[in-house]
């Protein structure tokens, strides 16, 4: 019982994490469509950043996440400007491609930058735990976990009570319309992909001290974020807290019964399951969809 | 000289150039180039089955060639198969690995399938990886060392390969010049719209992805012998696909000879760099390259140097420009009377009392708003019934479930007699329903009359093999396309016609289908009264024929013309039903249609 109520509390803790860490994808895929296959790359440059922060000024990367925000929605900001923007224009169907192709060039030049070793931040936290009773609590997870759902409630309300988060599910529902009242969809999104890429600085900061990095795992993160977003269905920041958990402790079961090894499977094999069943999600509705004929 | 023997001139020559290299010149350097150019090249233009034809685009087609390469190298380090057998096994297993992987796509759509592709490849990748036992894991599989002698170099790689290139690209013509690759540019341009006409658009897809699949299997176990040594993370590495896309989009997408242009460019150039840059660095720069090309191909070249060669020659050249079709005159007089149009005989034997559409208890909930609450109704064979109702009355929503476009758990749908509403689109189709839409719809890269002769009454596997148009389809679509005055424009793109002319054509594409029920979105809404006029007429004729017609029209007029009975639609129910006098004086029609603009003061709605 002690081995699963333990695969249990890893796995809603790192679940958090995944929910987090999939916030920026979510974003743009549930508001625009878009899915940014370069949100791993996105993920490891803040981890990286956040490690630069910790390794020259000692800067807890939880502290750091706050800081790597800018630089990562000036990025975000420069995407959409530069890429998103005008492939929209082009061709929409090969915006997918347009952002891996991004993923790549950012992880060849994180490998540039900080060259192909593992890096890992080590804040005093990263090895403790709490414990109780006889199960035990690791600090750093807890930490993290509670980091996510604190900026997950933050985004969440942002988006649900704001003047910018009406404009972004008004450009997202019915451009034309938006248009009309004076909502600008091109510049809502600018604003969408500039908040999305922020927000992984702080998946990127519970990633630099929960798990070792290279520059090439990036591709790890993007079939892991993917996971979560289609497991919780399109945009639904909700769904996708509840997907991160679920994944989080299916990993975790998988790693305690079958081996840690089966464990790195999970994510990818969730998605073509949930892709062949039910694709809109395990926790979304089918909508109408027809409004606009 | 014209275009086409340039470029067969052409191929000839290079085909003939890459039989004689190895016998003229012993470079080994250039020969492995060369069979790692046939890989890819074979890799693009299987992708380009379903990336460029369907519009499908894949990030996993590495995935195809590591599953033929283990396939390979298992095959042989343990039962001791040959590999120019084993490949084949190869290839038989990527078929059935294309065929498990386009059930996916059986619900889903564009970004949806990439999403898979990448996630098949990455889980392939860990499965080579932990199943060592079988796989040989990161440890790597050895392939037996080949036992020809030297003097041979790497022909019993190269000549397979390039035999196996001949014969993809043979594939790769003749689907694109079959109804299989006509259905896929349908899809391509409009995949609903292509289940309405009766097309299987699942068995396109898994056909078309299997077709390409199986081919790059193979290759990919050629190529196991050649490199002779397998490991997880280079055989199953996303950069192979990278490159595969790459060639792919950079030589031009949906056309034959695109993929091949550009693995031909691409690997020469991948090649230059493994061998000029070194250092600790190299990956990392190689990465930035690729990464950059397939960015700015994407970016600035989106359509491929092929096609936009083309048409810089086509502009250079107006000379050669397909005669551009005389417009013709919209109310030119032809007899509509002796149309052949709907070609009706089979709907025609069903006339009499036999009802043709009918519709009982529909329901369809959004939520709380029941767009489509209890409907009930009927339309005769040889009858033309009306349905109008306010803006937002559920109409269209209606038309969508009868149609199937929208599923629906309650109620009842039936064709003569055929109950359809657990059925999927191209069913209904099939069984004689058909449907045109509020603005027309056709395929904007199929031409004018391959638009007219898409659609399937019913499905047949050899039919997926004839000719994109077939001779008999061509002189039925020609007298179809000369009564309706568009001869002139059977071969350009619906994109030349006018509005109203594709109307015409989007009619005229489903009366192909010889429907019982036709369901008619506002066919006269935005068209001059003479073109409104012609199409009054062919709804008539279509009744004399008996095909029971469904039109949803908000001009008053017209429709009394036309309909032998109307419903009125409001808030989701049907609320009378009628002649067109009758429900015009209904109290609760007019009710419905000024009610909301005339009820200033705030009235009870039940919650």
């Amino acid at each position: 019982m002690i081995e699963l109520e333990q695969a249990l509390i890893f796995g809603a803790l790192i679940g958090g994490v995944y929910a987090l860490m999939a916030t920026g994808l979510s974003l743009t895929f549930g508001v625009m469509k878009i899915v940014n296959m370069a949100q791993g790359a996105f993920l490891i440059l803040s981890a990286y950043l956040c490690y630069s922060l910790w390794s020259h000024f000692g800067i807890d990367p939880l502290l750091g996440a706050f800081l790597v925000t800018v630089p990562m929605a000036l990025l975000g900001l420069l995407l959409y400007k530069l890429v998103i923007e005008r492939i929209q224009r082009i061709d929409p169907g090969l915006t997918i491609v347009a952002t891996f192709a991004l993923a790549i060039i950012a992880e060849a030049l994180i490998a540039l930058a900080w060259g192909p070793n593992p890096s890992e931040t080590t804040p005093g936290y990263f090895n403790q735990s709490f414990r109780l009773g006889s199960l035990v609590v690791p600090r750093a997870q807890l930490y993290a976990f509670l980091f996510a759902l604190g900026v997950t409630v933050v985004l969440q309300v942002t988006v649900k009570r704001s003047w910018l988060g009406h404009a972004i599910t008004a450009a997202s529902e019915n451009v034309e319309g938006a248009r009309l009242v004076g909502v600008e969809p091109a510049r809502v999104g600018a604003w969408i992909f500039a908040i999305a890429t922020a927000s992984t600085a702080f998946g990127g900061a519970a990633l630099s001290f929960l798990y070792q990095f290279t520059p090439d795992s990036q591709d790890v993160w993007i079939g892991l974020t993917l996971s979560v977003v289609i497991l919780g269905g399109l945009g639904s920041v909700p769904g996708a807290f509840t997907a991160g958990l679920l994944l989080g402790v299916t990993e975790a079961l998988t790693s305690t019964y079958v081996s840690v090894r089966w464990a790195t499977a999970v994510p990818t094999l969730m998605i073509l399951v949930v892709l062949t069943i039910r694709p809109q999600g395990l926790f979304t509705r089918m909508t109408r969809q027809d409004a606009a004929v | 000289m014209s275009a086409t023997t340039v470029r067969r001139a052409l191929i000839g020559a290079a085909l003939a150039l890459l039989v004689v290299l190895p016998i003229v010149s012993d470079n080994l350097y250039y020969q492995n180039m060369l069979i790692l150019t046939f890989v890819l090249a074979i890799g693009a233009s299987g992708w380009n089955i379903m990336g460029g034809y369907a519009g499908y685009i894949s990030l996993g087609s590495s995935a195809f060639i590591g599953l033929g390469a283990y396939t390979t190298g298992i095959l042989a380090t343990r039962y001791g198969v040959s590999p120019f057998l084993g490949c084949l096994v190869g290839g038989l297993v990527c078929a059935v690995a294309a065929a498990a992987l386009s059930l996916v796509t059986r619900r889903t759509r564009g970004m949806y399938f990439v999403i898979v592709t990448f996630a098949a490849l990455q889980l392939l990748g860990v499965v080579a990886t932990t199943w060592s036992s079988f796989t040989g894991g990161s440890q790597g599989l050895a392939l037996p060392l080949p036992t020809w002698s030297l003097t041979y170099q790497n022909w019993p790689f190269y000549y397979p390969l390039l035999a196996l290139l001949v014969v993809t690209v043979t594939v790769s013509v003749l689907v694109r010049r079959s109804k299989l690759g006509l259905g896929l540019f349908a899809i391509q341009d409009d995949e609903d719209k292509a289940t309405g006409l009766g097309i299987r658009t699942a068995i396109y897809k898994m056909t078309a992805f299997v077709l390409g699949g199986t081919f790059v299997g193979v290759a990919g176990g050629i190529y196991a012998y050649d490199v002779a040594f397998l490991n997880t993370s280079a055989v199953f590495d996303i950069v192979t696909s990278v490159l595969i896309v790459l060639a792919a989009l950079l030589g031009g997408r949906g056309t034959v000879w695109g993929p091949v242009l550009g693995a031909f460019i691409v690997e020469p150039f991948a090649s230059f760099t493994t061998t000029n840059i070194g250092g600790a660095d190299s990956g990392a720069i190689r990465l930035l390259l690729f990464g950059g090309l397939l960015g700015a191909v994407v970016l600035f070249l989106p359509r491929g140097v092929l096609p936009t060669v083309a048409a810089l020659v086509q502009r250079a050249r107006p000379d050669v420009d397909p005669p551009r079709a005389k417009p013709a005159d919209e109310s030119s007089s032809t007899s509509i009377d002796q149309a052949p149009l709907a070609a009706g005989s089979e709907a025609a034997a069903g006339t009499g009392s036999v009802t043709a559409l009918e519709v009982h208890h529909l329901v369809k909930a959004f939520g709380g708003v029941r767009a489509v609450d209890d409907v009930d109704l009927s339309a005769p064979a040889g009858s033309i019934t009306g349905l109008i109702g306010p803006n937002g009355s559920g109409k269209t929503t209606l038309f969508n479930v009868v149609d199937g476009t929208i599923a629906t758990r309650s109620g009842r749908i039936t064709v003569r007699g055929r109950r359809l509403e657990r059925q999927g689109r191209p069913a209904r189709a099939h069984a004689g329903l058909a449907r045109t839409y509020q603005l027309p719809r056709l395929f904007p890269s199929l031409s004018v009359i391959e638009n007219i002769v898409l659609p399937e009454a019913g499905f047949d596997v050899g039919r997926l093999w004839l000719r994109r148009v077939t001779t008999a389809d061509r002189d039925r679509a020609m007298t179809v396309l000369a009564d309706l005055g568009l001869a002139a424009y059977a071969d350009t793109s619906p994109a030349d016609l006018s509005y109203g002319q594709r109307k015409l054509v989007e009619l005229a594409q489903v009366l192909w289908l010889n429907p019982a029920v036709v369901l008619l979105d506002e066919p006269a809404a935005g068209i001059s009264p003479a073109l409104a006029q012609r199409i009054a007429a062919m709804i008539r004729l279509l009744r004399e024929q008996g095909v029971a017609v469904l039109l949803v029209e908000h001009d008053l007029a017209f429709l009394s013309s036309l309909c032998d009975r109307v419903y009125v639609m409001a808030a989701g129910r049907i609320i009378a039903r009628g002649t067109v006098a009758e429900v015009s004086s209904d109290p609760a029609v007019v009710d419905a249609y000024l009610g909301d603009s005339v009820a200033l003061a705030p009235t009870e709605v039940p919650a």
